[in-house]
């Protein structure tokens, strides 16, 4: 299902931590005690913490200090300075607490090619990840679409 | 965060949040946070250099925001699903809305799922990200 884990995108055994997830809900201007409050997250049950929906940007970051090869091989050249973020989808298989070890795995990655509105030919690279918990099983999959233009985007 | 917020939503349902006059210190503090350092979002001079009017924020700053709608409106551990499509960019000055709808209602392995679209948009009524995003009620 998915390939061995991806060293490069987060440092092994890197713990997620509170005072990351604290200062990225800062960051967002998201209040959300379950964020900031370990006593209000223990009085809710939880371990510790939840770490916010797009949280995983925070490791995907520590990767590779803006070096996109920090998704691995896509099987095909981008020009990073043409390269848009297009999209991202997070799917949780249970929350994500402080304190846990995630390990990425890189998944399927799927190349192509559109014609853009301007007519310049626009190169799509749509790029899975996984992580795992210390015991093996995957709680948040990843889908990333890169898009590269054919230039300068002018909004 | 309740899961009582489940109880009575219905398609059509909606939650909102706003943030007005985004400021370049906004882009620089998501630059700290979520660790994108990329000039193009803090550095004006490299911004105008690449043909931009002047730095623009982090698509994933703004999905950041977006993510708050099913969060804060159902739960901090109810987010099962969450996607984002950018469209447009976030400028300097910029007044964004943060709006979900439901657009279903139904029942998986016994657990209630609300789907919602997500939108943020600008002062201008320009969609800066579309999104969707599922949320159940989760306890450990």
């Amino acid at each position: 299902m998915f390939g061995p884990p991806v060293a490069t995108i987060n440092p092994p055994g890197l713990p997620i931590e509170r005072g990351k997830i604290h200062e990225f809900a800062c960051s967002i201007y998201d209040d959300n005690p379950l964020y900031h409050d370990e006593v209000a997250a223990k009085e809710a049950g939880l371990p510790s913490v939840v770490a916010p929906p797009t949280y995983s940007s925070v490791q995907a970051h520590f990767a590779s200090a803006n070096d996109m090869s920090g998704f691995g091989d896509l099987g095909m050249e981008l020009d990073l300075r043409f390269v848009l973020h297009g999209g991202q989808e997070f799917e949780y298989i249970r929350p994500v607490f402080a304190g846990e070890t995630l390990t990425p795995h890189q998944g399927e990655i799927k190349t192509y090619e559109k014609k853009g509105r301007r007519g310049g030919l626009m190169k799509f690279a749509e790029i899975e990840s996984y992580y795992t918990d210390e015991k093996g099983e995957v709680v948040l999959k990843i889908k990333n679409i890169l898009i590269q233009t054919a230039g300068v985007v002018k909004a | 965060m309740s899961d009582s917020a489940f109880d009575n939503i219905k398609e059509g349902d909606e939650f909102a949040l706003e943030h007005s006059n985004f400021t370049r210190t906004d882009f620089v503090k998501y630059a700290g946070g979520g660790g994108d350092f990329n000039p193009i979002h803090h550095d004006e001079s490299f911004a105008k250099m690449a043909g931009n009017e002047s730095i623009f924020g982090m698509g994933m700053l703004t999905a950041g925001m977006l993510s708050s709608v099913p969060s804060k409106w159902f739960g901090a551990t109810s987010v099962k699903k969450y996607g984002v499509k950018f469209k447009s960019r976030l400028w300097p000055g910029d007044n964004v809305v943060f709006k979900g709808v439901v657009t279903k209602v139904y029942t998986e392995d016994n657990v209630k799922h609300v789907d919602m679209d997500l939108f943020a948009t600008n002062q201008k009524d320009e969609v800066l990200i579309q999104g969707f995003s599922t949320c159940r009620p989760w306890s450990p």
